[in-house]
């Protein structure tokens, strides 16, 4: 059955991918040949300071605006936006179907980020705060803006090596395909969330990223994910990485931990009078 | 009874037992790590009743065992490996348990494992008292009340098949097989007994292979007789009997793989250890280096560095010394004094054990203030002298009272920061520090907390005094080989003794060699100190096998210490 399954999910990755091709070729026009300024070691130079532009984070799919925390008014309510998953639909298993609805009926005390917990990836990457690459030669350190989180991509070990601990960021190898930054991530403790919206993946994940430059101040990200214990095949998520261009434009440290005290801690507190 | 030998710094345990199909082999030694081999004579000497050794001085005689201390770092206790634990006994175990508990941890080592109910001996009916402690370097000892066995009592394995892992130390080297008070099966090799439990099911054990217990060690009379017997009991050797590198004797040693994975060295009598160097100092090649240069031309100190080299260096020059550097033996005695010291709540498996020992060796520096030249940090103003008062009284009541909540405990408590610059500071474990450049950019990430600094190279404009940041502003420059930072915009939240959020810090990272990394501090906080001054501490390259790498320390992820703290403190209202 399972096999069954992999073949149709082979099949079916194989046309997503023709008609992606076919679209993003269409889409993209020229942009498919652009060539990346280069760094010393002649290399697409992905240095800077990056950040996406869509509500990935509230919910990776279509939706419209919808309630979200009960204070503050309209402040706390969902923006809509269009989903960023191509094709719009996350395969997940019956049980896991209902996980993410659970999630979603919770997310307010459940999900990580409530909690100020590290995003793992590839949320990290579209959180709504910039994050940084610092491209070197044999190691490539991506710092996210958000709760000190941060990954290094291993560009110097030719062939992945098992994580030598699970983690919320996973362990990543790079690899230059053309114009194209390819990073393995893998070795998951499988905690953290894909958006507010309950969306979630196993220890088993494995993605696959790729960063490819489109223009001098963009990125379009690509993340692949593969979980064969909550997914019934691999999908992927796509968006643009735009460059923040501000003269100034600094990472600046979002340490959130004081702001989740009251949400983990709140229930060992003195109470007052006490 | 048994000849005392050590083997190459580990702890080697050794006994003797009538031979079953070959001669029976003795214990001969306990492999195990220590971060200095004076340090694990006097611990088992003052606490186990072992006996130093008149001709070495990296072993004790317990009861004809030696316990074999050997400096490395290693990667975990001896819990969890096919050797569990090694046992003592004591006719009075209530009297010794309360010693070693008055004893306490700090400045001892000595760890007491406590059972769920807060007691730390338990009465095995039929058996006879028992209780756990650890070794400052992880390894467990069980102390027991068993008159008949005094002394060196047992080892301890963890088998996933007990019976075979007995049949073959009966059939291959030798044990007795004899009943402990009729309760327990194992062997005994003339009067230390080896007992064997099941390892814990679904697992396997862990090589005790650069463990705390590294090997267990059987002596034969000659490799010549018992070699042929040993192959022909089926011993496969991984290493083949020969007298090792810096022996004391010309008695050969070889090791095997016992069952569990357990490391089994086989010594021939008069077999007398080796002779370990210890590290030697760094004072390091300083002469002229060349600093490489990244491919985009700036001064390349990437890598992964770890400040274990300083541990132990006190901030200030202590009132008593009055040396310009401490020599290697002074510089060893203060790392072991800062091992020992600094084992205290969390079990060994969270601390790098050899806390002190460094590859490279130890610094010899008396402090860390550079600057004043006298190691002491200039005075404070009154206005410091108020900050330092009220950050000392939050520090005391923190240490004291309750906590009302998380904001009564401290940043680094509460995985927020532990500041600038204590945050570059050497400390007990997860010592790793990770630098990553690129084009007009260094990173640098700090294994403890997880804390990444992103410095930038090329002047960026000013940021505004309303910017206030845990770790502050910074701003990078290349002064020839030495990267400058200077950070500013400090929130001033996490002071490190009294500092404000008006303080300046300038840092400077320079390679002294190609393995060396020269870290120096100042702190230029007028509103505190009466004139900046600074701190100097080195870190050493991870050049060794490539292996050590950041691995994720989720800290507020993992925080059940603020939960731990909370609950404590309601229960103590």
């Amino acid at each position: 059955m399972q096999n069954r399954y992999r073949g149709t999910a082979i099949t079916a990755c194989f046309v997503v991918g023709v008609v992606l091709f076919l679209t993003v070729g269409q889409a993209l026009g020229q942009s498919s040949t652009y060539q990346a300024e280069r760094t010393t070691d002649g290399k697409p130079n992905l240095n800077g300071i990056w950040q996406t532009m869509n509500t990935a984070n509230w919910d990776l799919q279509d939706h419209p605006a919808y309630p979200g925390l009960p204070i503050g008014g309209a402040i706390g309510a969902v923006p809509p936006g269009q989903g960023v998953v191509v094709g719009n639909d996350i395969p997940y298993q019956d049980w896991a179907m209902e996980q993410k609805d659970k999630n979603f009926t919770n997310r307010l005390t459940e999900d990580p980020e409530a909690k100020c917990y590290l995003p793992g990836v590839p949320r990290a990457t579209y959180m709504p705060y910039p994050f940084q690459i610092i491209q070197g030669t044999e190691k490539m350190l991506i710092a996210y803006g958000y709760a000190e989180a941060v990954r290094t991509v291993h560009l110097d070990k030719e062939n992945p090596e098992p994580a030598p601990i699970d983690s919320w960021m996973g362990r990543s190898h790079g690899t230059w395909d053309g114009e194209t930054l390819v990073v393995e991530v893998a070795g998951f403790n499988g905690e953290a969330w894909l958006d507010r919206a309950g969306n979630f993946h196993g220890s088993g994940l494995r993605v696959t990223e790729r960063y490819t430059p489109i223009s001098p101040n963009a990125l379009m990200y690509e993340a692949t994910l593969e979980d064969p214990d909550v997914y019934t095949r691999p999908w992927t998520i796509k968006m643009p990485l735009y460059r923040r261009l501000e003269e100034n434009a600094r990472l600046i440290e979002y340490k959130c931990i004081e702001f989740s005290e009251e949400l983990l801690y709140g229930h060992l507190r003195k109470e007052s009078g006490q | 009874m048994i000849s005392r030998n050590i083997i190459s710094g580990l702890f080697v345990l050794s006994l003797i037992a009538s031979p079953v199909m070959i001669r029976a082999a003795d214990y001969h030694h306990v492999h195990v790590t220590a971060s200095s081999p004076a340090k694990g004579v006097e611990w088992y000497t003052e606490h186990m009743g072992c006996e130093p050794l008149a001709d070495r001085d990296d072993a004790a005689n317990c009861d004809g065992v030696e316990l074999v201390f050997v400096p490395q770092s290693t990667s975990g206790g001896s819990p969890g490996t096919g050797v569990n634990h090694i046992g003592f006994s004591v006719p009075d175990l209530d009297a010794r348990m309360a010693e070693l508990e008055a004893v306490g941890v700090q400045g001892s080592g000595v760890r007491l494992q406590r059972n769920e109910d807060g007691t730390i001996i338990r009465d095995i009916p039929g058996l006879f008292k028992i209780a756990f402690i650890f070794d400052p370097w992880g390894t467990r000892i069980e102390l027991v009340e068993d008159e008949e066995y005094l002394g060196f009592h047992h080892i301890h394995l963890s088998a996933t098949d007990p019976a075979e892992t007995l049949a073959f130390y009966r059939d291959v080297m030798g044990g007795e097989e004899a009943s402990l008070r009729g309760m327990l099966d194992g062997l005994l090799f003339e009067d230390v007994w080896l007992l064997v439990s099941q390892h814990p099911e679904g697992t396997m054990p862990a090589q005790t292979e650069g463990r705390a217990i590294d090997h267990i060690a059987f002596m034969v009379d000659s490799f010549d007789t018992e070699g042929p017997k040993l192959r022909q009991a089926g011993v496969e050797f991984q290493e083949e009997p020969m007298v090792p590198l810096n022996a004391r004797t010309q008695a050969r040693r070889a090791f095997v793989m016992g069952p569990d994975k357990v490391r089994i060295a086989v010594v021939e009598a008069g077999f007398a250890g080796v002779e370990m160097d210890l590290a030697p100092v760094v004072e390091a090649d300083l002469g002229p280096y060349t600093t490489p240069q990244t491919s985009w031309g700036v001064p390349d100190l990437q890598g992964l560095w770890r400040a274990d080299i300083s541990h132990g260096i006190p901030l200030e020059r202590p009132e008593d010394v009055d040396v310009a550097e401490l020599t290697q033996e002074e510089a060893v005695a203060r790392r072991e004094g800062g091992t020992l010291g600094g084992i205290w709540g969390y079990d060994r498996e969270w601390r790098d054990t050899a806390l002190g020992f460094a590859p490279k060796a130890v610094s010899t520096q008396v402090a860390l203030v550079v600057d004043p030249p006298d190691g002491r940090i200039p005075p404070l103003t009154p206005e410091g002298e108020e900050l330092a008062a009220s950050a000392a009284t939050a520090a005391r009541a923190y240490a004291t009272n309750p906590s009302a909540g998380p904001e009564d405990t401290t940043p680094y408590v509460r995985c927020i920061t532990r500041g600038l610059p204590s945050m570059m500071m050497p400390i007990g474990y997860n010592n790793g520090l990770q630098i990553v450049q690129g084009p007009g950019y260094v990173a640098i990430t700090k294994e403890m907390i997880h804390e990444t600094r992103v410095i930038p190279t090329e002047p960026q404009a000013e940021a505004g005094d309303d910017l206030r940041l845990w770790l502050g502003v910074p701003q990078g420059r290349w002064n020839g080989d030495t990267l400058e930072v200077t950070t500013t915009n400090f929130n001033g939240r996490a002071s490190y003794r009294g500092s404000s959020a008006d303080m300046t810090l300038t840092e400077r990272y320079t390679l002294l060699g190609p393995e060396l990394l020269e870290y120096q501090f100042t702190i230029d906080d007028p509103k505190v100190w009466t004139a900046p001054w600074t701190g100097m501490f080195r870190f050493s390259r991870d050049a060794e096998d490539g292996q050590y790498e950041l691995v994720e320390y989720a800290c507020h992820e993992g925080n059940y210490g603020m939960e731990g703290i909370l609950t404590g403190s309601r229960a103590r209202e």
